[in-house]
C-alpha cells in the first residue's frame, strides 16, 4: 500500500489530516487521494471505493461502524490496507 | 449429458473418425487399476472437454458416476483423481497446476484440492491430462510416468520416507532433478492413514485437504513420479494466448490486490489480516498479540532468511520462496518459506512467533505430510488443554505449552507413528474432541461436517465461515470476490452484515471451480474472469464466456453437492463448532457473534443458490437452469414423474 504513497511498500505511513467542520470519511480520503494519483486511480471508483483496499476506521472496516459519508471526530484513524484473499 | 470416461479397460471399441482435439488438451486420460496393476489409456472426446474442462470439472463427475455410496474413503472403489487442465503446461503463469479429487478421510465425502509445482506441466507433456486411480495394491508401490507410458513399480525401499526424502531417493534413482522430473507422495502420516494426511510434490507444494493423502496411503500409492515428457501441446490461438498472459500478468503486477501477492505472495497475509481480526492466535482465545507485528511485514519476513525463487511452471511471481535458516536451533536448515498458512498453522494458531522455529515446523508438517490448517487446529487445541487440564502432562508423555514448536513437532511424530494418544489425534480435532467430550470439546475448531477450517480466524470473516460449512468440497468452494462487481456482486460489504455475506458467497459461487479446472495455480488467476476466459479461448478455440464460465463452476459445485449428500452429509451438518463460531472477546471483530446470525445466513444462501434448506439438495429448477436435468432426474425421480 505504501507504493501509492511514495513509500517502498512496506510498513506504514502516517498522516495528520486536519479535520474541518463537517469532515467525513469520504472527504478525508479525497483530500489525501487528490494529493497521490496512484492512490487515486486504486481507492476509487468514480465516486464509490473500488475493490481492492480496506479501508478501516479505529480499526472496523467501513460499513460496520462508520459508512463512507460519516461524519469524523478529532482523534479518528483511517487506515488503508491491501486487500487479502485466501491462504 | 456427454458420455463418460469408464473404469474399466476397453477391448476394443468401434471408431468412427477421431474429432479434433480442443487446443491445450493432451487428449486421454490415464486409468491406473493398483489391485491389478494394470494401467491403460483412455481417450475423452471434445464434447466430454466442453462440458467437464478438467480439475474438479472432471473429478466431479467421476466421483458421481463411479463412486458409489457404499464406498467410502477407504474403500478400493474410491477414486483418486489427479487432474489437470487445458491451460497446464501453456505460458500462462502458474500452470503447473494439481488438483486432487477423491472421496476424502476427514468427511468421507468428496474433496478438491490444488497444488502447483510441475505436476500438470510435465503430466500434459507425457500426453495425459488427468491420472484416474482405482483399486488398493498388495504391497506399496510408486507410479512412474514417462513418454512411454505407465508403470506401476516397486516402492518398498520408499515406505517411511518423509516426503522431500522420497522426491530426493527417486531424483537419484531416476537420474533427474529439478523440473524434468515432479513427484507428488505422501509421507509417514498417509501411510499411517493419519485422517489429514496431505499429498506434496515438488519442495513444498501440498494438496492438502480433507485427507487426500490418507487415500493414497490406503491404496498403498506412495508417490507418482512423472518424467517431464517432450510431447507438444497445440494451442488454437498463439498470439491470442501470449496476448492474454501478458494482460494477466500485467494486472498481477498493477491491482492494488494482487501486486503486494507478486511482489511476497501470501506473506502480507499475517499483518493484514491481524488488522482485521482475522489471524488466528493461540486456538481462538484472542486476537490480540503483544509481538511487534511490524516484524512480521512481508519484506522482513522474506528478508529475515538466505532466501531464493522457488517458481512453478511458467510463473512470473515473486511468490514460492525456499529459504535458509540463518538463526537458532535450526541454523542452515533448507526449507520451503511457509504460506500464509503456514505461518498461522504452525505459528500464530499455536502461540509460536519466533520465525526462524515456524519456518522449520512448517516444513517438518510438508515432510511428514499432513494439513498445515488441521496440525494448526489439533495442535493448539491440544495447548489449551494442557493448560486448563483437560489433558494432563502423563496423558501426553511430556509438556505442550503455547509456543513450543519443539513440543509440536514431538506432538506430530505421536501422531504420524499412530503412537499412544496420538492413535486418537490421528483422527484429527473434530473426532478427538468428541471422544473426550465435555470442555475439552468446547475448545475444539471443526466443522460438524468434519473439514478443516483454513487457517483464519473466520469469527472475523463470516464469508469462509458459512462458505466452508456449506461446501461440497471439503474446504472453501464459493470463490475468492477478485472483482465482485464483474459477476455483479457489490464492491464491498459490512462483513458482519449475515445476509449480505451469504449473497456474497452465493454470488461468487462457481469461480473457484471453474478456477480448478484449468490446471492453473489460483494466485495467478487473481485477475477478472474475463481474463482467465480469454486465456481459455485462445487455448482451446472455444468462445468461452464469464456467465459460462460461473455456470460451469455452479454446475460442477451441484454436481459435487449431489455426491456430497450421497455420502451421508446434509444440512444438519452445516454448522461451527462451539469454538469455531463463537465471539472473540477482543481485536477489531470483538462482540461480532456470528452464531446469532447463522440460521439467517442459510437461509439466505440456500435461497441465493437455488437449493432446497431441508433436503439440501439443488432444486429441479436450478439443476435444469444449470443444464443438469440428468442429475435433476436422479435427485428428484418423484417429482419430475408427477
Amino acid at each position: 500500500m505504501t507504493r501509492f504513497v511514495g513509500g517502498d511498500g512496506s510498513g506504514r505511513v502516517v498522516f495528520d489530516e486536519p479535520l474541518q467542520t463537517g469532515s467525513t470519511v469520504r472527504s478525508v480520503l479525497e483530500g489525501v487521494s487528490s494529493r497521490f494519483p496512484e492512490l487515486r486511480a486504486a481507492l476509487w471508483h468514480e465516486r464509490e471505493l473500488g475493490e481492492h483496499i480496506e479501508v478501516l476506521v479505529n480499526d472496523a472496516v467501513v460499513g460496520v461502524s462508520h459508512e463512507l459519508d460519516s461524519r469524523l471526530e478529532p482523534g479518528d484513524r483511517i487506515a488503508l490496507l491491501g486487500q487479502f484473499m485466501g491462504g | 449429458m456427454a458420455t463418460l470416461p469408464t473404469s474399466t479397460p476397453a477391448k476394443t471399441r468401434a471408431r468412427a473418425e477421431p474429432e479434433p482435439i480442443p487446443g491445450g488438451y493432451a487428449g486421454k486420460l490415464l486409468r491406473v487399476d493398483l489391485t491389478t496393476g494394470r494401467t491403460w489409456d483412455e481417450p475423452w472426446s471434445p464434447a466430454q472437454m466442453r462440458e467437464l474442462i478438467g480439475g474438479v470439472g472432471l473429478g466431479a463427475m467421476i466421483l458421481y458416476r463411479e463412486v458409489p455410496a457404499k464406498a467410502g474413503w477407504d474403500h478400493p472403489d474410491n477414486r483418486l483423481v489427479l487432474a489437470t487442465g487445458p491451460l497446464a503446461g501453456l505460458p500462462v503463469w502458474g500452470t503447473g497446476g494439481l488438483t486432487v479429487v477423491t472421496r476424502g478421510a476427514m468427511t468421507n465425502g468428496p474433496v478438491s484440492t490444488q497444488a502447483n509445482g510441475f505436476f500438470g506441466a510435465n503430466l500434459k507433456f507425457c500426453g495425459y491430462d488427468a491420472i484416474v486411480v482405482q483399486g488398493i495394491a498388495r504391497e506399496w508401490v510408486y507410479l512412474h510416468i514417462t513418454d512411454a507410458g505407465a508403470e506401476v513399480r516397486d516402492a518398498a525401499h520408499l515406505r517411511g520416507k518423509d516426503t522431500w526424502q522420497t522426491q530426493d531417493a527417486l531424483g537419484q534413482e531416476l537420474g533427474l532433478s529439478g523440473h524434468q522430473l515432479s513427484v507428488y507422495s505422501i509421507g509417514p502420516a498417509g501411510e499411517n492413514l493419519v485422517r489429514f494426511a496431505a499429498i506434496q510434490g515438488d519442495y513444498g507444494h501440498v494438496a492438502s485437504k480433507n485427507g487426500c493423502g490418507a487415500v493414497m496411503g490406503k491404496k498403498r500409492l506412495k508417490a507418482v513420479a512423472i518424467e517431464r515428457g517432450t510431447g507438444a501441446l497445440r494451442v488454437a490461438d498463439p498470439q491470442g494466448l501470449m496476448q492474454a498472459a501478458d494482460v494477466i500478468g500485467y494486472d498481477l503486477k498493477t491491482d492494488p490486490s494482487a501486486r503486494s501477492l507478486y511482489e511476497y505472495g501470501t506473506l502480507p497475509g499475517v499483518v493484514n489480516l491481524y488488522k482485521l481480526g482475522v489471524l488466528p492466535i493461540k486456538n481462538y482465545t484472542t486476537n490480540v498479540s503483544t509481538a511487534d507485528l511490524s516484524e512480521w511485514e512481508a519484506p522482513k519476513l522474506r528478508n529475515g532468511f538466505d532466501h531464493r525463487g522457488h517458481q512453478c511452471n511458467a510463473c512470473g511471481m515473486h511468490h514460492c520462496h525456499m529459504q535458509i535458516i540463518l538463526s537458532g536451533p535450526h541454523k542452515g536448515a533448507l526449507v520451503d518459506e511457509p504460506e500464509y498458512e503456514g505461518w498461522s498453522g504452525a505459528g500464530w494458531t499455536i502461540g509460536a512467533t519466533t520465525k526462524e522455529d515456524v519456518s522449520w515446523l512448517n516444513t517438518e508438517l510438508d515432510r511428514a505430510c499432513v494439513d498445515v490448517n488441521e496440525f494448526g487446529w489439533l495442535c493448539g487445541w491440544v495447548m489449551e488443554c494442557v493448560e486448563k487440564g483437560y489433558i494432563t502432562r502423563d496423558q501426553l508423555g511430556f509438556d505442550l505449552p503455547w509456543g513450543d514448536t519443539q513440543g509440536a513437532r514431538r506432538l506430530l511424530e505421536l501422531i504420524t507413528s499412530r503412537e499412544g494418544v496420538g492413535d486418537l489425534l490421528a483422527e484429527g480435532v473434530k473426532r478427538a474432541a468428541e471422544k473426550l467430550g465435555g470442555d475439552a470439546q468446547k475448545c475444539a475448531i471443526y466443522t460438524l461436517k468434519g473439514a478443516a477450517p483454513r487457517g483464519h480466524d473466520h469469527r472475523g470473516r463470516w464469508d469462509e465461515m458459512l462458505d466452508t460449512c456449506t461446501s461440497g468440497t471439503g474446504t472453501l468452494e464459493s470463490g475468492n470476490p477478485v472483482h465482485p462487481t464483474e459477476v455483479g456482486l457489490p464492491a464491498r460489504i459490512n462483513p458482519f452484515d449475515g445476509e449480505a455475506v451469504a449473497r456474497l458467497v452465493a454470488g461468487l459461487r462457481g469461480r473457484r471451480n471453474f478456477e480448478d479446472s484449468l490446471g492453473i495455480c489460483i494466485f495467478t488467476t487473481r485477475t477478472r474472469l474475463e481474463n482467465v476466459c480469454r486465456a481459455l479461448s485462445a487455448a482451446t478455440g472455444w468462445a468461452y464466456t464469464v456467465e459460462e464460465s460461473v455456470r460451469f463452476g455452479r454446475r460442477t459445485g451441484a454436481i459435487l453437492r449431489a455426491v456430497d449428500l450421497r455420502c451421508g452429509s446434509s444440512p444438519r451438518l452445516e454448522y461451527p463448532s462451539e469454538r469455531y463460531g463463537s465471539t472473540p472477546v477482543d481485536g477489531p471483530a470483538k462482540g461480532q457473534a456470528v452464531r446469532d446470525q447463522w440460521e439467517k445466513m442459510l437461509d439466505t444462501w440456500y435461497a441465493e443458490v437455488g437449493y432446497d434448506r431441508k433436503t439440501g439438495k439443488p432444486s429441479p429448477q436450478t439443476l435444469e437452469a444449470l443444464g443438469l436435468d440428468w442429475l435433476a432426474k436422479d435427485l428428484w425421480p418423484r417429482s419430475l414423474s408427477k
